[in-house]
C-alpha cells in the first residue's frame, strides 16, 4: 500500500488538513440533521477522504465494508430500451456511483437508477428507520438534463435519502442543485498544511527529514496533497537518507510538456508547429485531458516569457480553452493556441531585435 | 499475327471492322451525296436522299425498280447494280442480317412494271423526279417485311438492338402499312416524303449509342486493350477452331494499311449511325470465311500453334473505372458483343448478395443457352462499387473464383474449362465502377486488370454531338457544343440528354447561358483527395481558362463551394485540411496565415459540435465556406503532397485503448483504494511516482537471504504496493523464466501488467525511470504471486478463526481485510514496519488479528529477526518466504535443497500430526515441484 492510502485519515477525528470542515461535519452528524452535501474543490484536496470519514462517522465501521457491484440496468425510455452498465460501490447503508460514466445517457441513470436506489428505504436491525446515503462522484460531468432530473429526486426522497455530491468545480453544477445542498468547499491544502502532513508521515515512518525538504516537495506538488505524498514516497524510494537538495522526480507528462514549450520557444514556424502537434497527440493519446495540457503548456510558456507578453498570451489561452470546450477536436484548438503564441512571440522578437 | 505482341498496331479486329466498313464505302452514296462513289446512280434515289430519310430511301431502293416507261430496262440494270452493291455488303453482315439478306435475295425476282395491271397484289407507284416516269412496284408482304426490317435495324444502329425482334417486326409492319396507305392515298403525288416522327420516341442516348467498336468515343488505347483482353479469352472460350478462322481474317485485315485505319477512325463519326452490321463478325466463321480468302496458309498454321499456347489472360477480371458518362458500360457491351459474347449484365438494380452473384457467375460460366443465342456469355457487373455491402458480396465471389483458379496448374485450360469446375472463372468478367478507390474494391484492384477511363477529347465529343444534331435537324454551333461538352466534363450522356431536351423544347443551345439553361450542373462528387488538392492548389491560368466559370474570384469560390458541398463529408475534408496544412509551403513570416487557418478550423469544429449537439443540420451549410477561406489563404501553385488524415483516427482509437486499460486496471484495484482515485487523477498524479516507487534504484538483485533488514523491509513494502494496486509482471515467454535468469535477452520479457509503463512512454521522451534488473523482476513476480495466494488464504482463515476472536472480527470489515493481509505480509517478511501499520489501522478498531501468530509477533515487539525466529520456532510460522527464495535461486543444487527441507520438517514437526499433504503439480519454478504442506502456504 502506498503512503497515500496508508496514512489516509479514516475518521473525522484524524483529519489533519481540513480540520475545520471535519469539525463542522461532526457536528452535523451529531445533530442527526444531515442535509444533502456538495463537496467541491480541486483534485487532491481531500474531498473523498472527508466523505469517507463522514460516512464512517454516520454509520460506524460498517461503512467501510463495501463491495463492488457491476449491474446491468434495463431502462425503458419510451420507444426503446436502453441497456446500461454501471459499477457501484455499496455498503449496507450507502451506495457510491459515478453517473458521469454513462456519457450522454447519464440522464437515464439519474432518472431511473438513482431514483430506484433512493426509493427503498433501509431498516436497520433494531427496526428504527435509518436513512441511506447516495454518493455521486463527478457531478460536474453530468449533462444539464441529468442535473435537472436530479433536483426532483433530491426533494422527493429527502426523508430517508441523503445525497452527497462530489465534484471539482461547482460552477458546472446548476444553481438549482447547489441551492438544495450544503456546499462544502474543500480548498487545496496550503503548503504549510502539506508540510505538516509530510512531517507527520515522516515521523510515523521513522524518517529523518532535513529541514526545508518537505517544503520543497510541497511547493512542487502544486498544492495537491496526493501528489505531495506520492512524490515524498518516491523520494524515499530513490534515495533514503534525504538530502535537502535532493531531486524530486517530476511528473513525466509535465516534463514532456515543458519539452514542448522549449521547442516552441526555439523556433516558430509551421514546421515546428507540426512537430508540436505530434507531441501533443502523444499526450492526448495517453489520456492526459486536453485542458490540462493547455493549462500546463501555458504555465510552462509563461515561465519563459517576457512580462509584457504574459497578459496577451494568457488572454489567448483562455480564448482557445473556451473554444476547446465548445468544440470536439481538442487538437485543433491547442494547435491554434500554439500557432497564436508563435505568431505573437515571433512578432515580439522581430520588434525587439529587429 | 500474335495478338499479345501487336499492341501498338491496330488490332486485327479493328482492321476487320474497317475492312467491313471499307466495303460499305461503296454504299454511302445513299445518304451522303458528296461521298458518292457511284456516279451512274439513278437520279431518283439521289433526290430522295436529299430529303433526309435514309430509311424511306432504302425501302424505295429496294422497291423502286418498276418503271412505267420504256426505259424500264435501263432502270432495271441500275437496279441490278444497286442490288449487287447491296448484296456485296450484305455478305459481311452478322447473323440476323444475313437472314434478311437471303430473304431479300430470294424475293428479288421483283415485280416491277409500268402498268399496275402487270402486278398482281398490292402495288405502289414510284415516280422518278427527273424524268417524271412512273413505275409500279409490287408490294410483297415477305419482301417488304424483310426489307423494312433491315432498314429498321440499320436505323437504330444495327449491332445492338434494344428491343426484341418480334417487337421490331411488328412495328415495322405497322410502319410499312401506314406508309403504304399513305402512298396509295396520295398516289398522284410525285414524291413520298419520308416520315420521321417515330424516332422521337427514343432517347437520343439510346438511339445513337455506339453499336460498333469504331464508334466508341472512349480513349482508343483503352478500347483496344479491353478488346485485346477479351480476345485473349478466345482460345479457352471458343476453342481453337473458330479462333483460327477468325485469325485468317484478322491477319488479312492486318495487311490493310494502317493509314486507312488512322484516317477513318476519327472521321468515322460523320457516318456513325449508319448501320454497320458486322459487329459480330469475328464470331461468325461463315461470314468471315469468304471474307478472308486471301489469307496465306502458312500464317494460319503459325497461328494455330500460337493460339493453343495462349490461355485466358493473366488477370481474369477486368475493372473499368471512370466518372459517369464516359462510356464504360457501352464499351463493355460493345467489346463483348464484338468478340462474340452474349452480355449478361448485373447492375445495382439487381440483387447482388454473395449467393445470387455466385449463382449468376456459375450460370454464366457453366451453362450454355439452349436457345438460339448460343453464344458464350460474358458477365458485366456494372456499378460494382455502388452499394458497399452488396458490392462486397460480388467482389468476394469473384476473388474466390479467381483464387480457386490459381490453384490448379495453369496451362491445360482447354480441357478443364469445358468441364466447368465449380469455382473457376472460365468466362470473362468485366467489372465497372466509378470510384476505383472504393474500399470494397481494394482486394479486386489487386487481381484485376484495371483500366481508368479518361475524358474523351472535347473535339471528339463535339464532332459526335454535331453529327447527331445534324441528324436530328437541330441547329447548333460548334462553339455552343464545345461549351456544353466542357460544362458536362465530356459526359456525352448528359450532353445528349440536354440536347434532346432543348430540341424538344424547340430551343437552341445558347453559349451564354449554358449554365443557367436547362441543364443543372452535374452532381459529381469528387474524391476527398481531389478536393484537398483543389483547396491547396491554386488553379493555374490555363486551368482556369478551361474552366469557364471560375474565371473570377466569385467563380472560384462558387466552384470550390459546390465541390465541397457535393462531397458532403465535411468531417473528413476538414481533417484532411488539418492534417496537411502545415506541410504546405506558403510564405508566412509571422505565422499570421497559420493562425488564421487554425482559427477557421476551430470554427468549423465548433460548428460541427454544435450541429451534432442540437441536430440543426441546416447549419452544416457553413462548413464549406470555411474550407474556401483556407483556400484563399494558403493555396499555392505547386502541387501539394497530400496524406489521408490518419492521425486523428489513430489518436481516437489509441485513446480508447488506453482508457480501457486504465479502466480495467482501476476496477481491479480493491475498492478501498480505487474509490479515492478517479481515472483522471490516476494519470495525472499517480502513474509517474508509482513507476518510480515500483522500480527503486537501490535494489540489489541478490538472493533474498543476503539482503539486509532494511532491504527486506523495502522489498516487502514494494510487494505490498504491487499487490494492493494489483500490478504484477507479465512475461511473454513463460519457459524463459524457469530456464534461468541470467540470459540478458530475457530482459524485455518481463513487463508491467497492466502495462502502466506505456502511459509515460511518449515519443522522443526519455524518462529517468530506473529499470529493474530482470532477476529483481522475477523475484518480485514470485513474491507478488505468493502474496496473492496468501491473501486469499488469509481471507479464508479469517472465517476459520471467527470463533476464536469474535470480538475483533465484527469490526474487521472487508475494507480492513486488505490492511490485515498487508500486516501479515510484513510479518512474514519480518519487518519492523508492522508496528506502524498496526498503529494506524488499529486505532479505533480494536486489535483485529486474524491469526494467533501475528498477535504474538505484535506482542513481542521485538526486532524483526528475533520475532521471526521466535515465531518460526514457537508457533506456526515457517520460514516460508526465505525457503522459497532460496530454492528459487538455486534450483539446480539438490544438495543444498535437501538440508533445507530437513530444516523445514524439523521446524514444523509438531504440526505434522495433521496429515493433509498437497502435491504440487504445477508451479512457478521447478523448485516448487515437491510435496508441500498446506500450512506452508498459510504461513
Amino acid at each position: 500500500m502506498l503512503w497515500v492510502d496508508k496514512y489516509r485519515p479514516k475518521t473525522l477525528a484524524q483529519v489533519i488538513v481540513h480540520e475545520d470542515i471535519a469539525q463542522n461535519l461532526k457536528k452535523l452528524v451529531n445533530e442527526q440533521d444531515c442535509p444533502h452535501l456538495l463537496f467541491y474543490g480541486p483534485s487532491g484536496s481531500g474531498k473523498k477522504t472527508l466523505i469517507m470519514a463522514l460516512l464512517r462517522q454516520i454509520f460506524g465501521p460498517s461503512a467501510e465494508k463495501v463491495k463492488v457491484e457491476n449491474r446491468n440496468w434495463k431502462i425503458d425510455a419510451g420507444s426503446r430500451t436502453i441497456d446500461l452498465e454501471l459499477t457501484t460501490l455499496t455498503s449496507t447503508n450507502h451506495v457510491e456511483l459515478s453517473p458521469g460514466d454513462a456519457g450522454f445517457q447519464d440522464r437515464y441513470i439519474v432518472q431511473e437508477i438513482i431514483k430506484e436506489l433512493a426509493k427503498d428505504r433501509p431498516l436497520d436491525t433494531k427496526g428504527k428507520k435509518g436513512f441511506k446515503v447516495l454518493v455521486l462522484n463527478e457531478v460536474d460531468k453530468l449533462s444539464r438534463e441529468a442535473q435537472h432530473s436530479l433536483r426532483r429526486t433530491m426533494e422527493k426522497y429527502s426523508a430517508y435519502c441523503r445525497l452527497i455530491l462530489c465534484c471539482n468545480s461547482s460552477s458546472k453544477v446548476t444553481e438549482a442543485i447547489r441551492s438544495r445542498c450544503l456546499n462544502i468547499r474543500v480548498n487545496a491544502p496550503s503548503e504549510e498544511q502539506i508540510v505538516k502532513v509530510l512531517e507527520f508521515i515522516g515521523k510515523k515512518e521513522g524518517l529523518q527529514l532535513p529541514s526545508g525538504f518537505a517544503a520543497r516537495i510541497a511547493e512542487k506538488s502544486n498544492r495537491n496533497l496526493r501528489r505531495a505524498i506520492l512524490s515524498f514516497e518516491t523520494c524515499r524510494v530513490q534515495q533514503y537518507p534525504f538530502t535537502s537538495n535532493q531531486a524530486i522526480p517530476p511528473m513525466d507528462w509535465e516534463e514532456y510538456i515543458s519539452e514542448i514549450a522549449t521547442d516552441i520557444m526555439k523556433e516558430q514556424s509551421p514546421k515546428r508547429l507540426f512537430q508540436v502537434r505530434g507531441k501533443v497527440y502523444e499526450l492526448l493519446v495517453n489520456c492526459i485531458p486536453p485542458e490540462i495540457v493547455l493549462k500546463r503548456l501555458l504555465y510552462e510558456l509563461l515561465k519563459k516569457l517576457d512580462a509584457e507578453l504574459k497578459h496577451e498570451v494568457c488572454h489567448w489561452a483562455a480564448y482557445y480553452e473556451h473554444r476547446m470546450r465548445l468544440g470536439q477536436k481538442a487538437i485543433f484548438h491547442i494547435e491554434a493556441f500554439v500557432a497564436k503564441f508563435m505568431s505573437i512571440y515571433k512578432a515580439f522578437l522581430i520588434a525587439t531585435f529587429g | 499475327m500474335d495478338i499479345d505482341m501487336d499492341m501498338d498496331i491496330p488490332l486485327p479486329e479493328e482492321l476487320e471492322l474497317l475492312e467491313a466498313e471499307s466495303h460499305l464505302y461503296e454504299e454511302p452514296y445513299i445518304d451522303s451525296p458528296p461521298l458518292d462513289p457511284s456516279p451512274p446512280q439513278s437520279p431518283p434515289s439521289r433526290n430522295l436522299e436529299v430529303d433526309g430519310s435514309k430509311r424511306s430511301l432504302d425501302s424505295i431502293a429496294i422497291e423502286s425498280p418498276p418503271e412505267e416507261n420504256k426505259r424500264i430496262k435501263r432502270i432495271e440494270i441500275e437496279e441490278e447494280e444497286e442490288k449487287e452493291e447491296e448484296e456485296d455488303w450484305l455478305r459481311y453482315s452478322p447473323p440476323q442480317e444475313t437472314e434478311v439478306a437471303v430473304a431479300v435475295e430470294k424475293d428479288e425476282e421483283v415485280y416491277l412494271s409500268r402498268y399496275v395491271s402487270a402486278i398482281d397484289g398490292d402495288c405502289m407507284p414510284i415516280t422518278a423526279p427527273s424524268g417524271g416516269e412512273r413505275v409500279y412496284a409490287k408490294i410483297s408482304r415477305a419482301r417488304e417485311d424483310e426489307g423494312l426490317k433491315k432498314l429498321n435495324l440499320k436505323d437504330r444502329s444495327n449491332g445492338l438492338i434494344p428491343e426484341p425482334v418480334n417487337v421490331l417486326l411488328q412495328r415495322v409492319d405497322q410502319e410499312a402499312f401506314a406508309k403504304a396507305l399513305e402512298a396509295s392515298s396520295e398516289c398522284q403525288n410525285d414524291i413520298i416524303l419520308p416520315e420521321t416522327t417515330v424516332v422521337h420516341k427514343q432517347l437520343w442516348v439510346d438511339k445513337y449509342a455506339p453499336s460498333s467498336f469504331t464508334e466508341l468515343l472512349s480513349d482508343e488505347q483503352t478500347n483496344r486493350e479491353v478488346l485485346l483482353w477479351l480476345k485473349q479469352w478466345d482460345s479457352c472460350v471458343f476453342g481453337s477452331e473458330i479462333r483460327t478462322t477468325s485469325d485468317e481474317v484478322l491477319s488479312a485485315l492486318r495487311r490493310h494499311s494502317s493509314t486507312q485505319h488512322k484516317k477513318s477512325f476519327d472521321s468515322d463519326f460523320s457516318r456513325k449511325s449508319r448501320g454497320h452490321t458486322w459487329s459480330n463478325g469475328s464470331y461468325r466463321p461463315v461470314n468471315d470465311m469468304d471474307h478472308g480468302t486471301n489469307n496465306a496458309k502458312g500464317m494460319q498454321d503459325l497461328w494455330n500453334k500460337k493460339s493453343r499456347l495462349t490461355g485466358p489472360p493473366e488477370q481474369k477480371v477486368l475493372l473499368l473505372c471512370g466518372s459517369p458518362g464516359l462510356g464504360k458500360t457501352t464499351l463493355a457491351h460493345v467489346a463483348a458483343q464484338h468478340c462474340g459474347y452474349r452480355v449478361v449484365e448485373v447492375n445495382a438494380s439487381d440483387d447482388r448478395s454473395t449467393s445470387t452473384i455466385e449463382a449468376k457467375i456459375l450460370d454464366v460460366v457453366q451453362m450454355n443457352s439452349v436457345m438460339a443465342d448460343a453464344r458464350p456469355k460474358c458477365l458485366v457487373i456494372d456499378e460494382i462499387d455502388g452499394a458497399l455491402g452488396d458490392g462486397k458480396g460480388a467482389v468476394e465471389v469473384i476473388l474466390k473464383m479467381v483464387s480457386a483458379e490459381r490453384k490448379p496448374a495453369f496451362g491445360k485450360e482447354n480441357d478443364t474449362k469445358k468441364k466447368g469446375k465449380t469455382a473457376s472463372l472460365t468466362r470473362p468478367v468485366i467489372c465497372i465502377c466509378n470510384d476505383l478507390y472504393a474500399p470494397a474494391l481494394r482486394p479486386l484492384r489487386q487481381i484485376a486488370k484495371v483500366h481508368i477511363f479518361v475524358q474523351p477529347t472535347v473535339s471528339r465529343v463535339v464532332s459526335r454531338l454535331k453529327y447527331i444534331c445534324n441528324k436530328e435537324g437541330m441547329k447548333t454551333s460548334s462553339i455552343a457544343l464545345t461549351a456544353l461538352a466542357e460544362f458536362t466534363d465530356c459526359d456525352i450522356r448528359s450532353c445528349l440528354n440536354t440536347l434532346q431536351f432543348l430540341h424538344k423544347k424547340k430551343e437552341a443551345l445558347n453559349v451564354m447561358d449554358i449554365s443557367s439553361q436547362v441543364i443543372g450542373r452535374k452532381d459529381i462528387s469528387k474524391s476527398a483527395f481531389d478536393i484537398w488538392r483543389e483547396i491547396f492548389q491554386k488553379r493555374t491560368k490555363r486551368n482556369r481558362k478551361s474552366n469557364t466559370r471560375s474565371g473570377s474570384t466569385y467563380g472560384e469560390f462558387d466552384f470550390l463551394h459546390s465541390l465541397i458541398s457535393n462531397r458532403g463529408d465535411y468531417d473528413v475534408i476538414l481533417d484532411g485540411i488539418h492534417e496537411n496544412i502545415l506541410q504546405l509551403q506558403y510564405h508566412d513570416p509571422v505565422m499570421h496565415k497559420t493562425v488564421k487557418c487554425l482559427n477557421s478550423l476551430g470554427i468549423s469544429d465548433e460548428i460541427q459540435q454544435y450541429v451534432m449537439r442540437t441536430q440543426k443540420m441546416s447549419l452544416l451549410v457553413y462548413q464549406p465556406s470555411v474550407a474556401v477561406t483556407l483556400h484563399r489563404i494558403v493555396a499555392q501553385v505547386q502541387k501539394p503532397t497530400l496524406e489521408w488524415p490518419k492521425s486523428f483516427q489513430r489518436y481516437r482509437t489509441m485513446l480508447m485503448e488506453k482508457t480501457d486499460i486504465l479502466r480495467a486496471w482501476h476496477q481491479k484495484i480493491p475498492p478501498y483504494i480505487s474509490r479515492h482515485l478517479s481515472t483522471k487523477s490516476c494519470i495525472e498524479d499517480l502513474i509517474s511516482p508509482l513507476l518510480h516507487i515500483l522500480s527503486p534504484p537501490n535494489f540489489r538483485p541478490v538472493a533474498l537471504h543476503l539482503l539486509s533488514e532494511t532491504e527486506k523491509n523495502n522489498l516487502a513494502q514494494l510487494v505490498n504496493v504491487m499487490v494492493s494496486y494489483s500490478i504484477t509482471y507479465k512475461n511473454m515467454k513463460f519457459d524463459s523464466l524457469s530456464s534461468g535468469h541470467e540470459a540478458l535477452s530475457d530482459a524485455s520479457t518481463l513487463s508491467f501488467e497492466p502495462p502502466i509503463g506505456e502511459f509515460i512512454a511518449y515519443k522522443d521522451y526519455i524518462s529517468d525511470h530506473h529499470a529493474l534488473a530482470l532477476a529483481m523482476k522475477q523475484v518480485l513476480l514470485h513474491e507478488v504471486e505468493k502474496q496473492k495466494i496468501l491473501q486469499v488464504s488469509t481471507g479464508k482463515s479469517v472465517h476459520r478463526t471467527d470463533g476464536f476472536s469474535k470480538g475483533d472480527q465484527d469490526i474487521a470489515g472487508k475494507g480492513a481485510s486488505g490492511a490485515k493481509s498487508a500486516r501479515t505480509i510484513s510479518a512474514g517478511a519480518g519487518t519492523k514496519n508492522i508496528e506502524n501499520v498496526k498503529n494506524i489501522t488499529s486505532t479505533g478498531q480494536g486489535n483485529p488479528s486474524t491469526l494467533a501468530v501475528s498477535s504474538s509477533s505484535v506482542s513481542s515487539r521485538s526486532v524483526t529477526a528475533e520475532a521471526k525466529q521466535k515465531s518460526a520456532a514457537g508457533s506456526k510460522k515457517p520460514r516460508n518466504g526465505f525457503d522459497f527464495f532460496e530454492r528459487f535461486r538455486k534450483p539446480s543444487s539438490k544438495g543444498s535443497q535437501e538440508p533445507e527441507v530437513a530444516v523445514v520438517k524439523e521446524v514444523t514437526s509438531e504440526r505434522d500430526s495433521r496429515p493433509l499433504l498437497f502435491k504440487f503439480n504445477e508451479g512457478f519454478t521447478n523448485a516448487v515441484k515437491r510435496p508441500v504442506r498446506m500450512r506452508e502456504f498459510l504461513l
